[in-house]
């Protein structure tokens, strides 16, 4: 036992060596995550889109249509740019410059006056999903707002009072609460559900290139050697440091987004330092599982990554799991990126606790046992080196 | 002309002899659009899940809840005595979202009052929030023009004086491109493009980093060619990837659209003369950036997380509009911003050629830019292996 011990730290200072001497590990675990911190950070910095392009065709220029317009100004949302033509306003809506425009008709006021109900139209490009559902929103709201306007000229000069004219024309209002993230900040929710993809991505990539090195530069027997022969101490010292380093960065992610960035958590961050260590762990006895099934470096490096980048559609924070086809959904369990989505929901916007995500902290921890499937496979490719290096 | 012939025969060769790059170049290249093709296979949640808590049980609130129940977009499948109840299988995320209907619901409809239902989203996903926000305004949309209607109608207008009434203004809502709010169709039409700039940059930087590791040049020149034909090299070796990515190209922008059932709205001839800018594009970004490449497996270790900033940097879903300034000139590096953006106006919107000038200049640009860069690149790195060989 004690041999072993001494064995693990041998390996652990031979590592520690070549991170030292080659910057690749730190550029790309540290590097990678800093860069990504800072562009999504700034990248989305308003936090929801102000101020999206809104076409308008304005027809009629009274003084009406020209008081729909700062009221399309007055909105979060828009700002308008105006076109003198449809087709000019269409042409900008097919090139992406605009994500809607409304066309306000000709006699549009004198219309409006006599009864004659003219119509508004509005167009919204919703390819561009983001910015045309919410200007949809907000145009289909305006567009009903304006006939309110005109009804309570009329009841006003019937001599009706404010709360019962409010009563008049917009008898039902909707009082819409959003749960786990109640100012719909969209950038606290993209970065919840990105930065442990990005984790994951980075934990088996660099743990793949890791094991992967010793064999491609022929260095793993070595290895075996400063391990006492032991291939359990090997591959533990081998991954401590770099399991020490992955622990501290997605403790530092979880500082970043639940403390300094202050993003909803319903529950306690404490709970979801736990998932980030989890979602570590399994995130790298998916590599070992990678490198140990195919120990040739450069293929292990390859699907590596197209399976990290599918982590974050299987995620199903972009499109809900639920609405995949049938035989896609399954697929999801085999992303530990997926178990941590889930238990983030339960914590933090829930609250949920223990009894809310055990099942997914113990499917996360399920993953630790597929490394013991290759094991053997890894140590004799770590002797015999009978693998293609190139 | 067959210098050019033979370098390019000599680049196929080191293509299809490493199994690691056939696997970024066809596994992924071939495999992905068809995978992303399957997991945004339906176009958006139909029917979600939510709880009802009519505090009111009223004919008035029941039928306001029928009509929930009715929408597309959403489907009672829980009725609750309470909150707390409902709240319960929101955390079991046995539904999406709560409809509460108060208790003095009919009594102020009757009274003329306004009242307010609450609705609760779960902001787990943004299409839970889109669902329940339309589902019910649609509903309230609706029963507001009836009770308005009714109360007309019993003051003693006439029909046609009760519909002037209560709808001053029409308005007419029109969704052009993505009229069922596709979630799939928004994010395959940026994703697609996305992936041929992506796995070309992967190859052509891990075949780079292999011949640096075996201490030759990316950029040997012919010995025929005495130090000269510098350019002649940088085409040969260009024209072997171009020829694959048109084939490629070809097959994710015009057949997997095509297999999956995404919309086409543009002839073949015209998307045909995006990919030929693109790919050309693509090779010169790939040629220039993959001078940097000393080692071949660590350009996936490291760039792997370039390709979700990317996809973020064609503005598909966070709008081009709110932009940081920095982000906007940054992105301005990759072929991929111009040429998604073409490719999302031109296939989804219908846009002509001509309305995408701007995109298809910026890319000759970088054809140029990236060009005249990687002949440096390939000028200085033959000095420098002619230099040490002296």
């Amino acid at each position: 036992m004690k041999s072993f011990v001494v064995n693990v730290m041998a390996v652990i200072r031979r590592e520690l060596r070549v991170i030292r001497q080659r910057p690749v590990y730190m550029i790309a675990s540290v590097g990678v995550l800093a860069f990504c911190i800072v562009f999504f950070m700034t990248f989305l910095k308003d936090r929801q889109p102000y101020d999206l392009p809104v076409g308008v065709v304005d027809s009629d220029r009274s003084s009406l249509s020209r008081n729909f317009i700062r009221q399309i100004e007055a909105t979060k949302i828009g700002k308008t740019v105006s076109f003198s033509t449809y087709a000019e306003a269409r042409h900008a809506l097919q090139t992406g410059r605009v994500t809607a425009f409304f066309v306000i008709p000709e006699h549009f006021y004198d219309d409006v006056l006599s009864y004659r109900q003219p119509t508004l139209a509005f167009y919204v490009n919703t390819v561009y999903f983001i910015g045309g559902s919410l200007s949809y929103k907000e145009l289909l709201t305006l567009a009903n707002l304006s006939s309110g306007a005109v009804q309570r000229e009329l009841l006003r000069a019937k001599g009706m009072s404010d709360t019962e004219i409010m009563g008049q024309i917009q008898p039902i209002v909707i009082d819409s609460h959003q749960i786990g993230n109640p100012t719909m900040d969209y950038k606290a929710f993209l970065l919840n559900a990105l930065l442990p993809g990005i984790l994951e991505a980075i934990v088996i990539l660099v743990t793949v290139y890791a094991l992967g090195s010793e064999l491609k530069y022929g260095t793993s027997r070595h290895l075996l050697e400063k391990a006492g022969g032991s291939m359990s101490a090997a591959l533990l010292g081998k991954l401590i440091p770099y399991t020490a380093l992955f622990v501290l960065l997605g403790l530092t992610c979880d500082f970043i987004l639940y403390g300094r960035t202050g993003f909803p958590m319903a529950g306690s961050v404490l709970n979801m330092c736990v998932g980030t260590v989890a979602l570590i762990l399994a995130s790298e006895a998916v590599a070992v599982f990678i490198i140990g099934t195919l120990p040739v470096l450069r293929l292990a490096i390859s699907i590596a990554a197209l399976y990290s980048t599918l982590g974050f559609s299987m995620a199903g924070f972009s499109l809900p799991v639920e609405a995949m086809p049938p035989y896609i959904r399954g697929l999801s369990a085999v992303f530990p990126v997926r178990h941590y989505y889930l238990m983030y929901v339960q914590e933090a916007f829930f609250a949920g606790g223990f009894g809310g995500w055990y099942m997914q902290l113990a499917y996360m921890l399920l993953f630790l046992f597929l490394p013991a499937t290759v094991y053997g496979r890894l140590r004799k490719a770590y002797e015999n080196l009978n693998f293609p290096r190139n | 002309m067959d210098d050019v012939r033979l370098i390019s025969k000599s680049e196929m060769s080191h293509i299809f002899s490493d199994s690691g790059v056939l696997v970024i170049f066809f596994l992924a290249g071939l495999l992905y659009p068809v995978l992303y093709g399957l997991i945004y296979r339906n176009d958006s949640v139909e029917n979600m899940p939510v709880a009802v808590v009519d505090g009111s049980c009223s004919a008035e609130s029941r039928d306001f809840l029928r009509a929930v129940d009715a929408t597309r977009e959403l489907s009672v499948s829980y009725s609750c005595t309470d909150m707390a109840e409902a709240e319960m299988l929101m955390r079991q995320r046995k539904v999406n979202g709560i409809v509460m209907i108060p208790q003095d619901f009919a009594d102020r409809l009757a009274a003329k009052e306004q009242t307010a239902v609450s609705i609760y989203a779960d902001m787990s996903s943004f299409l839970y929030y889109k669902n329940l926000t339309m589902g019910v305004n649609m509903v309230m949309l609706d029963r507001m023009h009836k009770i308005q209607a009714s109360r007309f109608s019993a003051a003693g207008f006439s029909a046609r004086q009760t519909e002037q009434l209560v709808q001053p203004v029409k308005y007419e809502a029109n969704v052009p491109y993505n009229r069922n709010f596709s979630y799939s169709l928004f994010f395959l039409s940026a994703v697609l493009l996305i992936i041929i700039q992506q796995t070309m940059f992967y190859g052509i930087s891990m075949l780079t980093g292999t011949m640096r590791e075996e201490n030759r040049s990316f950029s040997v020149l012919p010995d025929g060619l005495q130090g000269h034909g510098i350019s002649r090299t940088v085409l040969g070796r260009g024209a072997a990837y171009w020829l694959l990515y048109i084939g490629i190209g070809i097959y994710v922008a015009v057949i997997v659209p095509r297999m999956i059932g995404m919309p086409h709205n543009c002839p073949f001839g015209e998307i045909f003369i995006l990919l030929l800018f693109y790919v050309t594009a693509c090779v010169g970004f790939s040629f220039t950036f993959s001078t940097f490449i000393r080692h071949r497996e660590t350009v996936i270790v490291i760039f792997l997380m370039m390709s979700p900033i990317c996809l973020f940097l064609t503005g598909f879903s966070w709008p081009q509009s709110s932009f940081p300034v920095f982000w906007r000139l940054f992105s301005y590096i990759f072929p991929s911003t111009f040429a998604v953006r073409a490719f999302i106006n031109m296939n989804t919107a219908g846009a002509s050629l001509a309305m995408c000038s701007d995109e298809f200049l910026a890319l000759a640009v970088q054809t140029a830019v990236y060009y005249a860069l990687s002949c440096l690149a390939a000028y200085l790195e033959n000095r420098r292996t002619a230099v040490s060989r002296g």
